[in-house]
């Protein structure tokens, strides 16, 4: 593992991503670039309010504006996910290490359970 | 090891031990079991208390030999569900030894950690063994329950790592 996380960015994508409307419009934009009004289709929500989780998004990072004058297209960025990913790789190993050991714990604990058992 | 799209972004792992329920369930609430398990690698668990009830307080240390001496990490939470034998979920933040939570820049673990984490355990009866699936994922510092939007995450994430790699 030689990527190096950011952590407040870590923090900053799992709170962008605490949202089923932000995670509805990421997956929108998994599938292409759209615009706002676009994004905004399935949601009975005001515009404002889409373009407030955008805005959350982009700070995040999860989401790129274009710069055509009128049409801003939003497209999805991944880089921050992978960070999630990355993440989630290391706090695994670290998770089957302690299992192997709990593993060898409840071995160890074996013979007292069952001399417990017999005791009935 | 399990490699599907769950693995992208919260980790999901479902193991299954030779132990009866109950006793399993011991080995996350009792700190005497969770003390000698949960610290591998040469690392021991000094302090473990535990308030095992919804909104009670986890407080655990962890040290670590290292070159330079040992070096002590602290973690709090709180227990936010609390069913026996089934289902075990708590919150996870660095802390300082009077259970203060630290800001992630602050507490030098290498590789980066978010803010709070939370981590479920879900326990199945298999009569006389039990499945396991530990679920741990990165939340949003002060949201409550952030646990359940893991699976809709798994699907973006599934779906945007093809992309990614283009």
């Amino acid at each position: 593992m030689t990527l190096v996380i950011d952590e407040d960015r870590l923090s900053e994508t799992f709170a962008a991503l605490a949202s089923s409307t932000r995670r509805a419009i990421l997956a929108r934009l998994a599938e292409g670039e759209a615009n706002v009004n676009e994004l905004a289709g399935p949601f009975a929500m005001t515009l404002p309010a889409i373009s407030k989780h955008i805005k959350v998004l982009e700070r995040a990072g999860l989401v790129v504006r274009g710069q055509r004058a009128q049409y801003r297209p939003c497209t999805l960025n991944p880089a921050p996910l992978e960070e999630v990913s990355a993440w989630a790789g290391q706090c695994r190993a670290v998770w089957e290490a302690r299992f192997d050991q709990l593993d060898v714990y409840l071995t160890r604990l074996r013979p007292q359970r069952e001399a417990g058992e017999h005791d009935d | 090891m399990t490699d599907d799209s769950a693995s992208q972004d919260a980790v999901v792992i479902e193991r299954s031990f030779d132990a009866p329920v109950d006793l399993i369930w011991q080995m996350w609430t009792k700190p005497e079991h969770f003390r000698a398990w949960y610290g591998p690698d040469g690392a021991t668990v000094p302090v473990a208390k535990m308030d095992v009830r919804a909104g009670g307080s986890r407080l655990v240390c962890m040290e670590m030999e290292t070159p330079g001496g040992s070096v002590r990490m602290w973690f709090t939470g709180e227990y936010r569900e609390v069913i026996q034998n089934q289902r075990l979920v708590y919150t996870e933040s660095m802390c300082d030894e009077d259970g203060n939570a630290l800001p992630p820049q602050g507490t030098g673990v290498p590789g980066g950690h978010p803010a709070q984490t939370e981590v479920m355990v879900e326990l199945e009866d298999l009569g006389g063994r039990t499945k396991m699936v530990l679920t741990h994922t990165g939340i949003a510092a002060g949201s409550p329950g952030a646990a359940g939007w893991t699976m809709a995450l798994s699907k973006l994430a599934a779906y945007v790592q093809p992309l990614a790699t283009r």
